[in-house]
């Protein structure tokens, strides 16, 4: 491999490919709103986990363990906030 | 200025350390603002109104091609940084400008796109949901607007003045930005328009 194209990241970029490819069956085939959201569930996670560790270098410093308390901490309120918001707005609790 | 040569430049002054890790607690706070986006999104995805719903204005062509741009300008920064920590001042340049290049490639896409909308009657007031549709997208593209005139400094910066800790810092914090546009993006593909079309 040519020494400006380092194997790690070239293989990152082709799995976000494929994982692009896989997210769009839920597009291309006929599937159930279930299995549609799972599979995008699943797909755009791993991409995000992919750029954080593979392109954005998270883990490389001393200063890993700062970063991914912060990054934990950041989507522990978005998913909070989401999931909070659609109990509050859309689904309700009896 | 102790300067560190065991780790990369970009990380090679206790000032530059600390600039990485405030960074990445900034993106931690933009990962916030776009979830209460996403959130608000949701709710609002059924209250169309009399106007269209997601999947009588979305077209999977302009956002496939949106996709793949973004995502290979992520996969050429990621080598304009790899270029710049072997020391390939040329090879980063021509990196970054890809990415740049690529960026405004999105954007036209983007502003194609938003024209579209509203030509077939999704304007900004239209309804609840083109509103949050289009604020949603819009801080997207503004942030990847943003990024464009950032890149664009850094390049002229660096061949004025030729690599230094002080701008290794900025390429690498601006990449970080750029990976974490990507990442949003991922997300919009998936959860408005993949789902708004399934």
């Amino acid at each position: 491999m040519n020494e400006l194209f380092p194997l790690k990241q070239v293989m990152g970029f082709v799995v976000s490919l494929v994982l692009t490819v896989v997210a769009l069956l839920v597009y291309f085939l006929d599937m159930t709103f279930a299995r549609g959201i799972a599979i995008l569930l699943i797909t755009a996670f791993l991409q995000a986990g992919l750029q954080l560790v593979v392109f954005m270098h998270a883990g490389e410093t001393e200063d890993k363990g700062a970063i991914y308390t912060n990054i934990y901490y950041g989507l522990i309120i978005a998913l909070v906030t989401i999931f909070g918001t659609l109990l509050c707005m859309i689904w309700g609790y009896e | 200025m102790k300067i560190d040569h065991t780790v990369p430049l970009e990380y090679s002054t206790e000032e530059n350390r600390i600039k990485i890790v405030g960074f990445w607690i900034f993106l931690g706070a933009e990962i916030m603002l776009f979830a209460t986006l996403f959130a608000s999104y949701f709710t609002l995805v059924e209250r169309t109104g009399s106007g269209p719903a997601g999947s009588d204005i979305f077209d999977i062509t302009p956002v496939l091609i949106e996709t793949i741009v973004l995502l290979t300008s992520s996969f050429t920064i990621g080598l304009g940084i790899h270029a710049m920590r072997i020391g390939k001042l040329m090879a980063m340049l021509s990196f970054f400008a890809v990415t740049l290049a690529l960026g405004a490639g999105f954007l036209g896409v983007e502003i194609y796109e938003f024209l579209h909308y509203i030509h077939v009657g999704a304007g900004l007031q239209t309804s609840a949901f083109t509103a949050i549709l289009l604020t949603t997208l819009g801080t997207h593209g503004a942030h990847v607007t943003f990024g464009l005139f950032w890149g664009i400094m850094i390049v002229w910066q660096i061949k004025k003045r030729g690599l230094t800790p002080e701008n290794a810092n900025k390429s690498f914090i601006f990449s970080l930005y750029w990976h974490f546009l990507d990442v949003v993006w991922i997300f919009i593909f998936s959860f408005i328009y993949l789902k708004g079309m399934m």
